[in-house]
């Protein structure tokens, strides 16, 4: 009955992408067949991959975090609201109903502003906060590039030369709703989310940056969509060979190649979308939040670009590190049969079903991440940015740097980022030393409690 | 300007070297704020992030307590001391309890002391679940401190068993209990600690060897152990310190002498070693409530002296000697003989004193309470300046402050 339940969850999920998907395709086949002018077609990936995925993603994100970290605190999670609805009054629905109460909330709560807020700069902050992040997914394939209607269609809203550092350039934009939501409600607690938030924004830029070079540098490009992009050069394999028919091998996924890269990005990204573990600027035990001023839907807006930028962060990942919508195996198989090349849009619509996967599983990553680990301070914060991912993105990019030089068909890469993977698997599985060493008083002594001295360990610091 | 040759226009290097002109901000963490257990102000002077001078300013939550004491007779005072430390009330309750009976000079039948033992090692499980698994909230680390309020909630559903209160416990009367163990309640509580241990390995494995966590926590909000030992600091953050005090152990009372446990003791007084010792501590109360109740002898659970404790219902509507013995008690209250004496008890927070003074009538002349917070909250400031105002917050959680007992 349970694993039921779940299948039929999971296929409806599957089946919603892919519908979606479909009339993404078909949207954007159709407005590129009107000719209105060139590239119309990536007005049905703004308006279906943004507007729709985007937004309905992050929304369902805030039932997601608090379904999800009920299921890991033993809770049962929301189950309170309920559609007065006969048939539907006794199903609390998954909590779906808590979406709607939400938004009704903050939509009709009072906007409040303190009196000697600036009032330009106060209403600005939450626009300036969110804007820019929902800008970011601009760049992210969701699909491939596939014919429809006799047309090729892009499933990117833009796809610029200049690709990641557009990525960068919004990224940094950020910081200005933050800090100026901070600063313009005239409130100590207000003022020192914000400085938190821009120190903390403005120094992970750096390590930010590095951490990408390592990829730009491997497929010598900055582009994320199209037939040069990072997300079609991940698609071919290092190593392969066929199976009954299907390919199967290692493909060259940004995880692999820059395992490095990817952590340091991840750790990067995840300071500079203010998450936990590096959500000091919201603190909320410590100083409440840059936004502790707004109310309503002011506030609202910085809660959903939070978790607008959780999806988008997804993305980006998926984009970069883990083949972007490309199965890890079988690409060729899926591309080769009759039906996908009779139909195109079938293609790419499974394929950004794929993608879209990708991205919820991403997305539970960094919720798990979340309610996983307490928060850092804010000097460790900068310390950890400057002094360890800065050297260690610099290391990287060197050493990379010098493989790919040695290397072009990017096999010995590949081969130093299995190490490093390995280093990495070996150091989170060996027992630290206080753990072996406790382990060894416990056998001496015979079990827990039973030694003479009970101080605390002499080797906690 | 007359003389032209001696104008230099480049400015001095003290000039140059000058600092910039800045203010410390002045900042009220409370007396409402997430932070704040309880309800107290904390006024903060930062330069940037580092506090410069901290105040508590306590006083939110002052209800009287001595006055309110030395209006009603001596078992009336008893619910008072409830809210004293609310998170373990049973300590207080038999402290309060043990310091009239050394006044009157009542030995408690041995069954009541068990489970008086039993009691208040059950409460200080949940104050110190409630304190180590909050660290984890006041560094954001929300999972850690549901799984120790789903033990609490183990503990809490027992003790309503036992007491018929969630919170305010108001168990126990002067010469022993107002009520035996329920029936199967023993075995109950042998189940809820087998998962209360799991629920604190739980805890302990999410926060202890994290280390985010053992960075925020080691080497902020130091204490020496001379330092502490000036302030008068007593139970967890003493023995963080280094200090092997503890009055279960120095002055032994009710039975403790009889259980095999020890006292964890803590090295470098930071945050971490508080935490830790909690999480050691709630081991050994664990030990303890298993041995007491393997232990727990049959017998009474009060003493059968009508001038102290209500007869029973029968002899009171059935008796006339019972029904004046009852009388005279509600009406007059426990006869204490005139005397003063200072008796203290180990609470979850430390050397629960009470300054106890008779005049003979059924009613406290003075009770004066020494809480374990008052002086801890006295050595905040040197726990916390100097430091960060992100240290603050788990500082002011590992020294468990509780507004009922120190502002009472």
């Amino acid at each position: 009955m349970r694993i039921g339940m779940i299948f039929i969850s999971i296929s409806l999920i599957v089946g919603a992408l892919f519908t979606l998907m479909g009339a993404s395709y078909a949207l954007a086949g159709w407005l590129e067949s009107l000719e209105l002018f060139a590239g119309a077609g990536h007005l049905g990936a703004i308006l279906v991959q943004m507007l729709v995925m985007v937004m309905v993603t992050a929304t369902l994100l805030t039932l997601a975090e608090r379904k999800w970290s009920a299921l890991m605190q033993d809770r049962v999670g929301p189950n309170r609201a309920r559609l007065p609805i006969p048939g539907l009054k006794d199903n609390p629905l998954a909590g779906l109903p808590h979406i709607a109460t939400d938004v009704l909330k903050m939509l009709t709560k009072e906007a409040f502003r303190p009196k000697a807020a600036s009032k330009f700069l106060f209403n600005l902050g939450p626009i300036l906060a969110f804007a820019p992040v929902f800008a970011l997914f601009a760049i992210v394939p969701a699909g491939p590039t596939v014919e429809v209607m006799g047309k090729q269609v892009m499933m990117v809203a833009a796809n610029p030369d200049f690709g990641l550092l557009f990525l960068f350039a919004i990224a940094s934009l950020a910081v200005y709703g933050t800090s100026l939501a901070g600063w313009a409600s005239n409130n100590k607690f207000g003022l020192l989310g914000g400085v938190r938030a821009s120190s903390q924004m403005v120094s992970y830029e750096v390590a930010l940056g590095l951490s990408l070079v390592g990829m730009m540098l491997a497929f010598s490009t900055v582009k994320l969509a199209g037939p040069t992009g990072m997300t079609a050069l991940q698609a071919p394999y290092l190593w392969s060979f066929n199976l009954l028919g299907l390919d199967v091998g290692i493909p060259r996924w940004g995880i692999f190649l820059q395992p490095l890269g990817f952590l340091l990005f991840f750790a990067a990204a995840f300071a500079e979308t203010k998450r936990a573990p590096f959500d000091t600027p919201e603190g909320e035990s410590e100083i409440v939040g840059y936004f502790i001023e707004y109310s309503g839907m002011q506030f609202g807006m910085f809660m959903i670009s939070e978790f607008v930028e959780v999806v988008v962060l997804s993305g980006v990942l998926a984009a970069i590190f883990f083949g972007g919508y490309y199965l890890p195996f079988g690409n060729e198989a899926l591309m080769g049969l009759p039906v996908m090349k009779a139909h195109p849009w079938l293609l790419g619509a499974t394929l950004g079903t794929v993608f879209w996967l990708k991205v919820i599983l991403l997305c539970y990553l960094q919720l798990a991440i979340r309610w996983t680990f307490p928060r850092f301070r804010y000097d460790q914060i900068q310390t950890l940015g400057w002094k360890i991912l800065l050297p260690l993105g610099l290391a990287n990019l060197f050493i990379s740097g010098a493989l790919v030089l040695w290397d072009p068909s990017l096999h010995s890469l590949a081969l130093f980022g299995f190490v490093v993977l390995g280093v990495i698997v070996f150091l989170t599985l060996t027992p630290s030393r206080q753990v072996r060493l406790a382990k060894q008083a416990e056998e001496v002594h015979g079990g827990h409690g039973h030694g003479d001295d009970h101080s605390l360990p002499a080797n906690t610091h | 300007m007359s003389n032209d040759a001696t104008y230099d226009p480049t400015p001095s290097n003290e000039e140059l070297e000058a600092h910039l002109q800045t203010r410390n901000m002045v900042l009220n963490l409370g007396p409402s704020h997430p932070a704040t257990h309880g309800t107290v102000r904390l006024r903060l002077e930062l330069d940037g992030e580092t506090i410069v001078k901290m105040d508590p300013e306590i006083g939110y939550l002052h209800r009287g307590f001595q006055k309110s004491c030395e209006n009603v007779t001596w078992m009336q005072a008893l619910p008072y001391t409830d809210r004293l430390d609310y998170v373990a009330s049973l300590t207080n309750n038999f402290g309060f309890l043990s310091a009239i009976e050394h006044l009157m000079g009542v030995e408690i039948p041995e069954r009541a002391q068990y489970i008086r033992v039993v009691g208040a090692e059950l409460h200080r499980i949940a104050s110190h679940l409630t304190t180590a698994a909050a660290l984890g909230l006041e560094l954001g680390g929300f999972t850690a401190f549901l799984y120790g309020v789903e033990a609490r909630e183990l503990i809490i559903d027992r003790v309503t068993e036992l007491t018929g209160a969630r919170l305010t416990t108001n168990f126990g009367r002067i010469g022993g209990l107002n009520r035996d163990l329920p029936p199967g309640w023993a075995e109950k509580v042998l189940k809820s600690l087998v998962k209360i241990e799991e629920l604190t390995a739980e805890v302990d494995g999410l926060l202890t060897r994290n280390r985010i966590f053992t960075d925020r926590t080691r080497g902020t909000g130091v204490i020496t152990r001379d330092d502490a030992l000036d302030f008068g600091f007593t139970g967890p953050c003493l023995r963080a310190c280094g200090v092997s005090y503890d009055v279960r152990k120095a002055t032994p009372y009710w039975v403790y002498d009889r259980l095999d446990w020890e006292v964890p003791v803590g090295m470098n007084g930071d945050n971490f070693d508080r935490y830790y010792l909690r999480i050691l501590e709630i081991h050994q109360s664990i030990k303890m409530i298993r041995q007491a109740l393997e232990q727990l002898p049959e017998g009474p659970v009060i003493i059968d002296d009508w001038r102290i404790v209500l007869p029973p219902k029968d002899d009171v509507y059935g008796t006339i000697e019972g029904l004046i013995a009852h009388f005279k008690v509600v009406m007059e209250g426990v006869p204490v003989p005139p005397g003063e004496l200072y008796h203290s008890t180990e609470s979850a927070n430390g050397e629960l004193g009470w300054y106890l003074r008779s005049d003979g009538s059924g009613r406290p002349y003075k009770v004066h309470v020494r809480a374990p917070g008052f002086q801890i909250l006295s050595g905040m400031q040197r726990l916390c300046e100097g430091r960060m105002l992100a240290d603050l917050v788990p500082t002011f959680d590992t020294i468990n402050m509780i507004g009922g007992e120190v502002e009472q």
